[in-house]
């Protein structure tokens, strides 16, 4: 996927991720934004997420590690830079790269209330992935 | 019974033994297309002069177990058109527990068990795109009953069992089903030679009398890969003639 710009660039992965969660989860009319909560609000299951990365893969032609890009670790990245007395937000995300720090600490601030994954996320991984990272 | 199957394209792991190389007869002429792996030269000698008179309507690929790279190149030779996946590798290792060399063990596990599953992984991925596939594992009565110095060869057939098993409860639902036959004691491959040493006392355990041949184990798992048996998943089918389930 080319990007024109950094705007527009994110625009076309979204678009194209709408699509494909529109084809994968029955989504019932549901509205999608990119602050749509995957796993919380879309109700997507673990089998889903498996489809969703196998599907990203294909159609954006990148590598892509579930781990990664679902954020499977990252009460345990957290636990980790606790243990080992750094700071978590700096720590988490120097293991999750396409994320800012902003996003983290704000995943950091809501975990409690379970699975925190956003469509942006998945942007972000997408378009970190697409530059060839 | 008239066999008809979802797909064609049949990556057949193991492709250079006995069964593979009959079953991939059977499968030409059902129209199927096997793909068949080969992990030296001898092996691929052996693929050619068996299906001589079958040019063109099957292909061959490298792979060796424990070689991340030729996985690598498998995938990149057959793409992710895939439909069935039929899994007859397995390396022999024999010896007694107490008596087995840890380098072996460890080694032995990792291109058994670790390195088929990262095949499945790489398999059930492409077969996720489609919404479509069928698996078939070649186990082993040696499974369930194995002979003293066995153990390791049983323990690796039964976890990649398991791998398999759950493959087909995880992706069941997204059209991928998975099932493990545990063929007994059968004319061809190792199982021949050793039929001729213990012919008597084999038949004698045996309830059917005889020994299981290559054809049947062939035709068998043509029909675990058609539509009929489809509703056959995550479980496994003994062929050995009725041997392990009496004493």
């Amino acid at each position: 996927m080319s990007r024109t710009s950094e705007s527009g660039g994110h625009m076309e992965v979204f678009a194209e991720l709408k699509k494909i969660l529109e084809e994968l989860l029955d989504l019932e009319d549901r509205e999608i934004a990119p602050e749509t909560l995957l796993i919380q609000e879309l109700g997507a299951e673990s089998i889903d997420l498996l489809e969703l990365a196998v599907t990203i893969n294909s159609r954006f032609k990148i590598t892509v590690k579930d781990d990664e890009i679902f954020l499977t670790r990252f009460r345990l990245y957290s636990t980790e830079a606790k243990q080992q007395g750094k700071d978590a937000v700096h720590y988490v995300a120097g293991r999750y790269p396409f994320l800012g720090e902003d996003r983290i600490a704000e995943i950091m601030a809501h975990i409690k209330e379970g699975p925190q994954l956003k469509i942006k996320d998945l942007i972000s991984y997408v378009t970190y992935r697409s530059q060839g990272v | 019974m008239s066999l008809t199957f979802s797909g064609n394209r049949a990556l057949v792991l193991g492709g250079t033994c006995e069964l593979a190389l009959t079953l991939a007869h059977s499968m030409i002429e059902s129209d199927l297309f096997p793909l068949l792996t080969y992990r030296d030269d001898k092996g691929l000698r052996a693929i050619r002069e068996a299906l001589r008179s079958f040019h063109g309507k099957y292909e061959t690929c490298y792979l060796n177990f424990g070689d991340r790279d030729s996985l690598d190149s498998i995938f990149t030779q057959i793409g992710d058109d895939l439909n069935f996946l039929v899994d007859f590798a397995q390396g022999n290792y024999e010896s007694l527990i107490a008596g087995a060399d840890e380098d072996s063990v460890y080694s032995y596990f990792m291109e058994n068990i670790s390195f088929r599953a990262e095949i499945l992984k790489r398999v059930g991925r492409a077969m996720l795109k489609k919404r479509k596939g069928r698996l078939v594992f070649i186990s082993s009565a040696a499974a369930a009953r194995p002979n003293p110095g066995q153990g390791f060869y049983a323990a690796a057939k039964l976890a990649s069992e398991a791998l398999y098993r759950n493959m087909g409860l995880e992706l069941g639902e997204r059209g991928v089903t998975t099932v493990i036959l545990r063929p007994g004691y059968i004319e061809a491959g190792r199982g021949r030679i050793y039929l001729q040493k213990q012919a008597r006392k084999i038949l004698e355990m045996t309830p059917i009398k005889r020994a299981i041949t290559g054809e049947e184990i062939a035709q068998t798992i043509l029909f675990l890969l058609s539509d009929s048996a489809a509703g056959i998943n995550a479980t496994e089918i003994s062929m050995d003639g009725g041997l392990t389930s009496g004493k």
